[in-house]
């Protein structure tokens, strides 16, 4: 059975852009805080519009911040 | 504490005391003086005023679309979808649970008085708000104070 695994690299990121904040991100994409930490401890995958919303933030492509890794159990 | 769980917690408390006082007097009343038809209009109107509380973050989203403060993202949209379905088959589970009772209490031939369904309605509604509102703070709880790790 494959097992699916999303990682971002947003908290990454967000440091090489100025160490912008939780609440600055989120302020720029239109989410919660809250949601930005769900985000970055992989507790929340985003829905494809704020993933790309993301990735605009930081100026790169959607691949560079969200990875999908799908291995084989 | 996000501004959404704050909400929630306000729910979860004010939900259940909107259907537990009135559903008290009602009781009280039914078995004091009978059911009469003003008290159930009148807790009617609060069971179904209380059972549309989960409307309400969708509301506020759309009435304050221009602020810029958000409150109510797609993640919490999603908890609040999530706990008013579990709500939802709690919900039937229980209908089902009392309906299976009444049955193998009363048996095939027996019959039982229909004040005994607004009362059924009553606890549903309870179990429902309860549901959601717990399935809410579980769902917002995940990953400790804050939301993180």
């Amino acid at each position: 059975m494959a097992k699916s695994e999303m990682q971002n690299q947003v908290r990454r990121l967000r440091f090489e852009h100025g160490q912008i904040t939780q609440q600055q991100l989120a302020d720029k994409v239109g989410v919660t805080r809250q949601t930005i930490i769900a985000i970055e401890s992989g507790k929340y995958a985003p829905s494809l519009p704020l993933a790309f919303r993301i990735a605009r933030t930081f100026g790169v492509s959607i691949e560079q911040v969200f990875q999908y890794d799908e291995q084989e159990t | 504490m996000n501004k959404t769980k704050e909400v929630s917690w306000f729910y979860f408390f004010l939900g259940l005391a909107c259907f537990l006082i009135p559903g008290g007097v009602a009781v009280f009343i039914a078995y004091d003086r009978g059911i009469s038809f003003a008290p159930v209009l009148m807790f009617t109107g609060i069971v179904i005023w209380g059972g549309l509380f989960w409307l309400f973050p969708f509301i506020e989203k759309k009435v304050r679309k221009d602020k810029k403060q958000i409150s109510f993202d797609e993640r919490d949209q999603l908890i609040h979808k999530k706990a008013v379905m579990a709500g939802y088959v709690v919900l039937w589970l229980y209908f089902v649970t009392a309906c299976v009772i009444a049955w193998c209490i009363v048996g095939p031939h027996g019959s039982i008085s229909v004040n005994v369904m607004p009362l059924t309605l009553l606890g549903g509604l309870v179990i429902f708000t309860f549901v959601q509102g717990l399935a809410c703070l579980i769902q917002y709880g995940r990953g400790g104070k804050d939301g993180e790790k």
